[in-house]
């Protein structure tokens, strides 16, 4: 058996790889910016007990964990298009849909991996000691304050090692999201498979994109790490 | 007790305060006057660090009357009602409860700022003043997990200073700490308390009790058993539940 990867040289197949590297890149950046905020907000409302809206994150915590990241892409995707919920294009005129298989993707990899992050976050909200948050409240914090200030950023800290998984699992989702036509590294690999026949070296290819992508988010992950590292204190050493 | 007219900064006036079912103070009355030491003493478990928690607000009581000031404790309910009697009543904790994500300076000036809303740059000067007071100054910069427990309490005493409080709680403020830091500790209370600040202490350092103390509350299971000047308490006891607690811890 031999390998061969004369097909890299075609121009055609570098843009459709470079296009999908990028799409890939920008699916997991917005996918992560939005797993980061639902995760926040869910875990706000777990940490207040807030009535109605604990309960509904609790449902939906369990929800989004528990079923196939790949039904709940499609299910966004055909729920979402069948509403028809469309924009008009101001330079064109042409109606396009509102929720795209890009948004979905994205959406979904919020939901997804935002409900692992809303646990991941709690977790380390837990693990801050009482007696810090007993240090705050008797110089006259308010309980969002205390949050906001002593809370968050020292349970934010705690729950980094766990949250770099969970980014690298993002990454990884991301690309079911092929199957929905966005033009992301999978679709590039599937078009470049249909017209070369070469199925492995494409796939060895991917397979090292993919590694290096994660392996680039977990490096810039440690890095924040460090940097917000707390000095002296028993957690997150290098 | 002063015979002077002046009415107490502190008055306790039969509080209770149960967790479940379980009654942890049975109805305890105590005033402080201002100016004054005051010493809580008592076996573990008898409820000393709940009086000092009622004291400002950090757990609500099931009755009696708590007055610092002209604040009436028991009827401040919300985080807004409760931030003008800490800005009164700073408390000292036996774990330091430092802000371990912000250097000592950080810790010092952030409740002044974020809470109190003052000009961060007299906050900074007032912190400054207050570091040198506790001999640390040049930690500045330094992260709480960067001191050692006697550094790390000295911290947590400017801290308390830094909001300007008419009287400080201190809980046990010396149990964490290894026997060499916990001179300079009480030195430091011992500055505080001779240059007039009122002082609530539970401690188990009896001799330092009797050198500061104008007064000395014994607690046993909910309740004052006995108390009077620090003479007088330590040297002839009267209630036998005080006698067999000095004759273990003396
Ligand atoms: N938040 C709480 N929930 C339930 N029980 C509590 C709580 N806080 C204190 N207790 C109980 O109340 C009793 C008195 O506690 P407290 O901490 O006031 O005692 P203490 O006199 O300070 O003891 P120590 O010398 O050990 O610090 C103890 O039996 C303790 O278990
Ligand atoms: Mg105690």
């Amino acid at each position: 058996m031999s390998l061969d990867f004369s097909w890299l040289s075609d121009s055609l197949y570098q843009r459709w790889l470079l296009t999908g590297i990028g799409t890939t890149l920008l699916m997991s950046l917005l996918g992560i910016l939005l797993m980061m905020v639902f995760g926040i907000i869910g875990a706000i409302f777990l940490h207040f007990r807030t009535p109605v809206l604990g309960t509904i994150t609790t449902i939906l915590v369990e929800l989004f964990r528990n079923t196939p990241p790949l039904v709940q892409l499609f299910f966004l995707y055909f729920m979402l298009s069948s509403l028809g919920l469309s924009l008009t294009d101001p330079a064109t005129g042409r109606s396009i849909p509102l929720f795209s298989g890009f948004t979905c993707a994205v959406l979904s990899l919020g939901l997804y991996n935002g409900a692992l992050a809303v646990e991941i976050i709690r977790s380390g909200l837990i693990a801050v000691p009482a007696q810090t948050v007993e240090g705050a409240r008797s110089l006259g914090y308010t309980r969002f304050q205390t949050f906001r200030h002593v809370e968050l950023p020292i349970g934010l800290r705690l729950s980094m090692p766990a949250m770099t998984n969970n980014v690298v699992s993002l990454i990884k989702t991301s690309s079911q999201a092929a199957l929905v036509a966005v033009a992301d590294i999978m679709y590039g690999a599937t078009q470049i498979m249909v017209e070369t026949f070469r199925n492995l070296e494409v796939m060895l290819l991917i397979w090292l994109l993919y590694v290096v992508i994660a392996s680039l988010a977990v490096w810039i992950l440690r890095r924040i790490t460090i940097l917000f590292r707390i000095p002296g204190y028993g957690v997150d050493r290098p | 007790m002063t015979l002077s007219g002046s009415r107490p900064l502190i008055e306790m006036r039969d509080v209770r305060k149960s967790f479940g079912t379980y009654e942890v103070l049975k109805g305890i009355s105590l005033s402080v006057n201002d100016g004054s030491v005051v010493c809580i003493i008592g076996p573990s478990g008898s409820g000393k660090s709940t009086v000092l928690r009622c004291i400002n607000g950090l757990i609500p009581i099931n009755s009696g009357t708590i007055r610092v000031g002209d604040f009436a404790v028991e009827t401040l309910k919300s985080d807004k009602a409760l931030i003008p009697l800490r800005h009164q009543v700073s408390m000292v904790f036996q774990q330091y409860n430092l802000f371990p994500h912000r250097t000592v300076m950080q810790n010092l000036t952030m409740a002044p700022i974020q809470v109190l809303g003052e000009d961060p740059r007299k906050v900074r000067d007032r912190a400054a003043a207050l570091l040198a007071k506790v001999r640390l100054t040049g930690k500045e910069n330094a992260y709480p997990g960067e001191l050692s427990g006697g550094q790390q309490q000295r911290v947590a005493i400017a801290r308390a200073l830094a909001m300007e409080p008419r009287v400080i709680l201190f809980d046990e403020v010396t149990a964490a700490l290894d026997p060499e830091m916990v001179s300079e500790v009480l030195g430091v209370v011992r500055d505080l308390a001779r240059d007039g600040m009122t002082c609530v202490l539970v401690t188990h350092e009896m001799r330092f009790a009797e050198e500061v103390a104008d007064e000395v509350f014994f607690t046993d299971r909910g309740v004052i058993v006995e108390h009077g000047p620090p003479a007088t308490l330590f040297k002839s006891p009267s209630d036998p539940r005080l006698k067999d607690f000095l004759d273990k811890v003396l």
